[in-house]
């Protein structure tokens, strides 16, 4: 699994630009199943089991990943850019980026310390007024190297730590890619149909066209969700835990979930004897609600790796999750079949 | 080596204040053939002699700080999270989300400041920035495992590959005041099988950022009459202005300050001028926040002149500056280790 990670992880896949993720995913699922790419770039794969199960079903995996993209190339050569998805503007400053198709690279600096006044010390600078310098001395030499409309992501991979522990950028989503793109390698009892869509992190486009072509009567969405097991944050505040495997959502801001399935999940981790937890409290959202509503509706399941810092560079999962979540996800696809 | 692998080399380099023995004992290493003697002081600064000082002769002291700014580790949680304090002026803009290096005993281990996502955030918090006292490193490790691993007191550096940019710039953390490390191996280089009228001491100091410590005592020890002090300074960005700035790639920038020497300083503008090297003017109206300070009033006073490498986003790990005002600051220097004393 670590391997299948580290290999997603390293590929660029901001929203709209996922195809490096693409390509890799079809490259090693083609053997496997059979692939269609739709007009908004979603890679849908259905894999044959031994039987046609009674719901159909579908797995669902955004591709894309939070980032940057280059709006404006000032005079001097430094870059101007905006977030493309949620990222708190509070950790841009000091940190590298890679640019484009050459990754190119470039660094988001600020005025020294010793420059700055002291309200300006206290505050948070907007993505407005933050540059991205790639050392080009002009306009013209900046743009021997990048163009606008070029996408931008944080210069990190993916690195073990502690005891468990992994740390990197992208984990949302390449986790759950990762861990459907070993589902589909396993021999499965049930046809499913997988969807890696597009665009989850900018408005979900992805997930709404290919619940119109899959019209599936159950979808389970893997994602990572925000754990915030840290210190300063009280327990009822602290929405799931790492270690303590999947997260199962039965209302976030965008879904309220099919209860029955909820349920399913919850009891057959219990009688498996995989961990698992419920996502306590309401928050965030995901593509369920473009798979609950589009089409003539699914009924809806999100199982997320519990993810401390989530949208930042430095993402970290516990990999005792992945192994819990790919058993109960195997686990599951017999329940739902015939739920 | 070249000039361009060895910023990024040193840039890589372990060296938070009081704990600089892993780049001191790199600069130590790449030096010394350059080199009659290399020593440490007791507070950790490496003494390079490139020329024994000679009775009646000028004694110049060339020093660059070779520390950087970092954190300590101060406490750990029950939880494994590791409580830190700044070392040196840490600008809470980069705290956020940053993946850091705990360097213990057993050796470099990764690491990343908590942070609360934008999801779980309550209105308002991302406008408030958060303070080091306030943050925890996230090692990802038991409490057990962690009070195995790290020791309180152990140094914690933001985590960020030195890189070049285009052209001949590079970023990196550290390189205030690395690039000035370079610049001295760079010289010490150009004046190799030169014969020098004068004795010429390196100094590679510790503990610059939390106030010249090494810096203070090594010029004590070495009781110079002449002393360069070389920092980094401002280089010109978007957010700031042209009246408190150089620029990167237009030359070394010469200080002007009450506490610098105005003859050792006169002389530098004009050796530049002699030899084409292009340099700027840095004025300042009191001390220049530099080794400088404490060189000028050691003993009886030792005459001290500043020269800076102009950089941009000083203390951030992505500090950048250009190759060829490295090359041109040790330039600068070799000419003057050359001229003094005839």
């Amino acid at each position: 699994m670590y391997d299948t990670l580290a290999a997603l992880v390293a590929l660029p896949g901001v929203s709209g630009r996922e195809t490096p993720v693409r390509e890799e995913l079809a490259r090693q699922l083609e053997p496997l199943c059979q692939l269609s790419v739709d007009p908004l770039g979603n890679l849908i794969a259905f894999k044959k089991g031994r039987k046609t199960p009674k719901n159909k079903i579908l797995l669902s995996a955004h591709m894309d990943e939070v980032g940057f993209i280059i709006t404006y190339i000032e005079e001097n050569g430094m870059l101007r850019f905006a977030p493309v998805g949620g990222i708190d503007s509070r950790l841009a400053v000091g940190k590298r980026l890679k640019i484009g198709p050459g990754a190119v690279p470039g660094v988001i600096g600020f005025k020294a310390i010793h420059q700055q006044s002291s309200e300006e010390r206290g505050k948070v600078p907007s993505f407005e007024e933050l540059y991205l310098d790639i050392g080009a001395l002009s306009r013209q030499e900046a743009l021997e190297q990048v163009q606008l409309g070029d996408t931008a992501i944080f210069d990190t991979g993916l690195l073990p730590l502690g005891e468990d522990k992994l740390l990197g950028r992208a984990l949302d989503n390449r986790a759950g890619c990762a861990l459907l793109l070993e589902l589909l390698q396993k021999d499965l009892e049930y046809d499913v149909t997988a969807a890696f869509t597009v665009m989850e992190e900018t408005g979900c486009q992805g997930a709404r066209t290919v619940a119109a072509q899959v019209e599936p009567d159950i979808a389970l969405i893997l994602e990572t969700t925000t754990a915030s097991d840290i210190p300063g944050v009280s327990p009822e505040n602290q929405v799931c835990h790492l270690g303590k495997g999947p997260v199962v959502s039965f209302q976030d801001r965008g879904t309220v979930y099919d209860w029955e399935l909820y349920r399913a999940v919850l009891k057959l981790a219990q009688e498996k004897n995989i961990p698992c937890q419920s996502k306590a409290g309401v928050y965030g959202g995901n593509e369920s609600r473009s798979f609950q509503t589009g089409a003539c509706g699914a009924r809806v399941a999100a199982l997320s790796l519990p993810c401390r810092y989530l949208h930042s560079p430095a993402c970290m999962l516990d990999r005792r999750d992945l192994d819990s979540m790919a058993a109960l996800l195997e686990a599951l696809i017999p329940v739902a079949a015939t739920l | 080596m070249e000039l361009k692998n060895l910023l990024l080399e040193l840039s890589a380099k372990q060296g938070t204040p009081g704990r600089e023995t892993p780049v001191g004992e790199y600069l130590a290493g790449v030096i010394a053939p350059l080199c009659t003697s290399v020593s440490v002081t007791p507070l950790g600064s490496v003494i390079c002699q490139l020329a024994e000082p000679k009775e009646g002769q000028p004694h110049l002291m060339l020093m660059a700080h070779m520390d950087e700014i970092g954190f300590v580790v101060t406490y750990i949680d029950d939880q494994g999270f590791l409580k830190i304090a700044g070392c040196g002026g840490i600008d809470s803009k980069l705290l956020t989300a940053s993946a850091v290096t705990v360097h213990t005993r057993g050796g470099e281990i990764p690491g990343v400041i908590c942070s609360i996502p934008p999801h779980l955030q309550k209105q308002g918090e991302e406008k408030t920035l958060p303070k080091v006292e306030d943050v925890f490193v996230d090692i990802g490790c038991s409490a057990q495992r962690a009070r195995e691993l790290v020791e309180l007191g152990d140094p914690v550096t933001i985590a960020s590959a030195p890189s070049p940019l285009m052209g001949d710039l590079v970023s990196g953390k550290a390189l205030d005041d690395r690039a000035c490390c370079a610049a001295l191996v760079r010289a010490a280089q150009l004046v190799k099988d030169q014969p020098l009228a004068c004795g010429v001491s390196i100094v590679f100091s510790t503990m610059e950022e939390v106030g010249s410590q090494g810096g203070k005592t090594a010029a004590y020890q070495l009781n110079p009459t002449h002393a360069i002090a070389l920092d980094v300074s401002f280089a010109l960005t978007p957010d700031t202005k042209p009246s408190r700035c150089g620029k990167l790639k237009e030359g070394p920038m010469i200080g002007i300050s009450p506490i610098l020497n105005d003859g050792m300083t006169r002389q530098l503008f004009e050796l530049a001028a002699q030899e084409g090297i292009p340099v700027q003017t840095e004025v300042m109206g009191g001390t220049t926040g530099t080794d400088a300070d404490v060189i000028a009033t050691t003993r009886q006073g030792v005459k001290t002149a500043l020269i800076s490498i102009p950089q941009r986003y000083m203390h951030t790990p992505v500090e950048v500056v250009s190759v060829q005002d490295v090359e041109n600051t040790a330039r600068l220097v070799a000419r003057y280790l050359a001229t003094l004393g005839r």
